[in-house]
C-alpha cells in the first residue's frame, strides 16, 4: 500500500469519526439550547398568566392560535406545580411537536391546572437548517482536503519519486554523477544528501579495488614477461632431456593461462572504464561471416558442424567490442560443445543466437555471467569469459541471455 | 646490426639480449631514460626496443628526440599497457610497431626482423635462407625461381621460422603467432601440427631441405 493511501484512510477515518461526534454533540447542543429558549418564552407566558390572575383574580380567556394554545382545567393537584413536557401536535395534520408547560395557580381558593403549549415548528427547521448547513459544510471540506492532498501530496512527494527515479538509472562505476532535483523539503534534503554521501563512498570504495585490479593486472604482465621470456631462452639449451621438456611444456601452459587471465582482467577493466565508448553502425552480419572464417578451422578440427542462417543486420555498437564479444561467445561454444556436435548460428534484426549441442547438461544460469564460476567442468576456461560477454552487452545496451533446451545451450544477444 | 633495449626491468632486457644475440645481432641495453638518450645521441642502432615507462621520463619522449635528431633507427615499442591510446601515440609518434607484454621473445624477434628488413632494404623485398626466397611485400615464396604455393598460415608460419632461425620456438608462441588471443592455445596445438606437417611436405615436394625440426613436442627449431 503505498504510503500515502494509507495516510489519506487514517486521515480520512479519523476525520469523519471527529465529524460524526462533532455534529451529534452539535446537534443536541443546538436542541437543548432551543429547548431551554422555548422554555423561557412558556415561563414568561406563565408569569404574564400569573399577573393577570392576581390583577383581576380569574383565569385569563383560553387562546388558541396557530402555534400557540392556553388551556386550563381543575386541577387534581393541590399545590403550586410547575412541568415542562414535550407533546406532539394537537393538530394530527401537523407534524411539528409542540413544548408544553402546565402550572398550577390557586384562583379564588381553587386549584387550577394552566396549559400553555408553544409549536417548536420554527425552532425545527432552523435546527433542521443547520444540521443541513453542517453536513454540506463538512462534506465539502472532506472532499475539497481529499482533492488537496491528493494534489499536493503528489507534488510533495515529487522529489522523492525524482531521487528513485535517479537511483533506478545509477550504475555504480559509470560516467555521470547522480544529480537529485533540489527540494526545500527538509527530509527529502537530507534523503538525497545521505544517498549522495552513500554512493559517493561506495563509489570510493569501488574505484579503489577498480584501481587495485588494474594496478595489480599491470604489475603482473612485466613479472609474467619475465618467466615467460626466461622460458623462451632456457629452450634453446640443447642439452635439454625429454622429461625436462615436458617440465617446460607445462610451466608454458600455467604461464599462458595467467597471462590469458591477466589479459581477460585487463578487459573487463576497460570495458567498465568506459574506453570503448565509440560506436558505429556496421552490418553485424559480416561481422559474423568474417569470425566464422577464423574460427572454422578450429571447429572443424573438433568436427563441429556449423548451421548458420544470417539476415543483414545493421547493429550500432562498439566493432571492437562486438569482435571480443563474438570470440568469447565462438570460443564458448567450440568449448561446450561434445567433439562432432553441431553449432547453430541465427541472426535477425532483433537477435543474435549462437546455440551448440551441449556435452554437460544445462548450465546453472544464475552463475553463469559470475567471475570465475566454472560452468562446465573444463578445466581450460578462466572462467571469465562470460562475464567478458555480459560486460560487453551491458555496456552496448544489449541483452545477453542463456536458456538450455533440447540438449542446446542457447545464448542470445537482442539488440 | 646493432639494436638498443631501453626497459628498466634488468631480468627481462637481459633476456630479450640473450635471446636476440646471435650472428644477426648485437644488443646493448639501457636502463633508464637518461642513458638510454646519451645512447642514441652516440650511436646509430638498426632497431631500437623501447619500453614507455621508465625511470627518469617517458619513452615517448625518446622517441620524440630520434624524430628530432632526424634518426632512421626502427623503434619497436614494448608496453605493459595494452591500451588502444597508448598504442596510437606510440605509433603516431612514429614507432614502427607496439608489442604488449607479455610476449614471447620468438615474436619480438619476428617483429625486430621485420622492422630491421623494412627499414633497411628499402625496394628490397626479398629474404632469403639457403635455398628459399620470400618476397615479403607480396607474401610468395620461391625455391629456384619455382614459386611453392603455401596457405596464408604456412607463409606465416615460415617467415616466422626464418625470422627465428636456429632458434626453438614453443608451441606456445607459434600458436599465438598464428591465432592471436582468440583461442585458447591448448586447442590449437593440433592444428600446429597440422599446419607444420603441410608447410614440410609442401617444401620437400618442392626440393627444399628438411629445416624443421621437433624438439620433444616441446616445440619446433627450423635450422639449415
Amino acid at each position: 500500500m503505498k504510503l500515502f493511501t494509507r495516510y489519506l484512510r487514517i486521515n480520512l477515518m479519523v476525520t469523519l469519526l471527529i465529524f460524526v461526534l462533532a455534529s451529534l454533540a452539535f446537534y443536541f447542543l443546538l436542541w437543548y439550547v432551543t429547548i431551554h429558549q422555548v422554555d423561557e418564552d412558556l415561563k414568561i407566558e406563565q408569569r404574564e398568566i400569573q399577573f393577570y390572575v392576581k390583577k383581576f383574580n380569574r383565569p385569563p380567556e383560553p387562546l388558541n392560535v396557530k402555534d400557540q394554545s392556553v388551556s386550563f382545567e381543575v386541577s387534581a393537584i393541590t399545590k403550586a406545580y410547575r412541568k415542562f413536557s414535550t407533546i406532539p401536535s394537537p393538530n394530527k395534520s401537523q407534524t411539528e411537536e409542540f413544548r408544553e408547560i402546565s402550572f398550577t395557580i390557586l384562583v379564588n381558593g381553587q386549584w387550577l391546572l394552566f396549559k400553555v403549549s408553544k409549536s417548536m415548528e420554527t425552532v425545527q427547521n432552523l435546527n433542521r437548517s443547520i444540521i443541513l448547513i453542517s453536513l454540506v459544510t463538512i462534506i465539502t471540506i472532506l472532499l475539497v482536503s481529499l482533492l488537496i492532498n491528493r494534489w499536493q501530496m503528489r507534488r510533495l512527494w515529487k522529489p522523492f519519486y525524482g531521487t528513485l527515479d535517479n537511483i533506478e538509472k545509477f550504475r555504480l562505476g559509470e560516467k555521470g554523477a547522480l544529480h537529485f532535483e533540489k527540494s526545500s523539503i527538509v527530509e527529502f534534503e537530507l534523503l538525497n544528501s545521505r544517498i549522495d554521501q552513500f554512493i559517493r563512498e561506495a563509489e570510493k570504495e569501488y574505484f579503489l579495488l577498480k584501481e587495485f585490479t588494474e594496478n595489480a593486472s599491470h604489475e603482473l604482465q612485466t613479472p609474467l614477461s619475465i618467466v615467460r621470456s626466461t622460458l623462451d631462452v632456457l629452450i634453446q639449451d640443447e642439452n635439454i632431456s625429454e622429461s625436462q621438456s615436458h617440465s617446460l611444456q607445462t610451466a608454458y601452459s600455467a604461464i599462458q593461462k595467467m597471462s590469458k587471465l591477466n589479459q581477460s582482467l585487463l578487459l573487463l577493466n576497460k570495458i567498465e572504464n568506459g574506453q570503448f565508448t565509440e560506436t558505429q553502425i556496421f552490418d553485424f552480419k559480416t561481422l559474423v561471416e568474417q569470425k566464422m572464417a577464423d574460427w572454422q578451422e578450429l571447429w572443424q578440427g573438433r568436427n563441429l558442424k556449423i548451421h548458420s542462417s544470417l539476415h543483414s543486420t545493421q547493429i550500432n555498437m562498439n566493432e571492437q567490442l562486438a569482435e571480443i564479444l563474438l570470440n568469447n561467445l565462438f570460443s564458448n561454444a567450440a568449448r561446450h560443445s561434445a567433439e562432432g556436435g553441431s553449432v547453430f548460428l541465427k541472426l535477425d534484426e532483433q537477435v543474435f543466437e549462437i546455440s551448440n549441442t551441449a556435452n554437460n547438461g544445462a548450465l546453472d544460469p544464475g552463475k553463469l555471467f559470475i567471475r570465475f564460476s566454472k560452468a562446465g567442468q573444463i578445466t581450460d576456461q578462466h572462467g571469465l569469459g562470460l562475464s567478458i560477454i555480459k560486460q560487453i552487452a551491458r555496456v552496448s545496451n544489449k541483452i545477453v541471455s542463456y536458456h538450455y533446451k533440447d540438449d542446446r545451450h542457447f545464448f542470445s544477444i537482442r539488440f | 646490426m646493432k639494436v638498443l633495449i631501453v626497459e628498466d626491468e634488468k631480468a627481462l632486457s637481459e633476456l630479450i639480449s640473450t635471446y636476440l644475440s646471435t650472428e644477426q645481432y648485437v644488443c646493448e641495453i639501457a636502463y633508464d631514460f637518461s642513458s638510454a638518450m646519451k645512447k642514441i645521441a652516440h650511436y646509430d642502432y638498426a632497431c631500437i626496443i623501447l619500453d614507455i615507462n621508465l625511470p627518469g621520463g617517458s619513452g615517448l619522449n625518446i622517441l620524440k628526440e630520434l624524430k628530432a635528431r632526424k634518426k632512421t633507427e626502427g623503434v619497436l615499442i614494448i608496453s605493459a599497457r595494452n591500451s588502444l591510446d597508448d598504442k596510437l601515440m606510440g605509433l603516431n609518434s612514429g614507432a614502427d610497431d607496439y608489442l604488449i607484454k607479455p610476449f614471447h621473445l620468438p615474436e619480438l624477434a619476428a617483429r625486430v626482423s621485420a622492422i630491421i628488413r623494412r627499414k633497411s632494404f628499402e625496394g628490397n623485398n626479398i629474404l632469403t635462407f639457403e635455398e628459399l626466397e620470400l618476397d615479403v611485400l607480396s607474401k610468395t615464396v620461391y625455391v629456384n625461381g619455382v614459386m611453392i604455393d603455401l596457405t596464408r598460415k604456412e607463409y606465416d608460419l615460415l617467415l616466422y621460422f626464418i625470422s627465428n632461425k636456429n632458434k626453438v620456438i614453443s608451441k606456445d608462441a607459434i600458436a599465438e603467432h598464428l591465432w592471436g588471443d582468440n583461442m585458447d592455445i591448448a586447442d590449437s596445438y593440433d592444428f600446429i601440427y597440422t599446419h607444420i606437417k603441410n608447410l614440410r611436405k609442401k617444401l620437400i615436394s618442392s626440393g627444399v631441405k628438411d629445416y624443421v625440426k621437433s624438439i620433444y613436442g616441446m616445440g619446433y627449431k627450423f635450422s639449415s
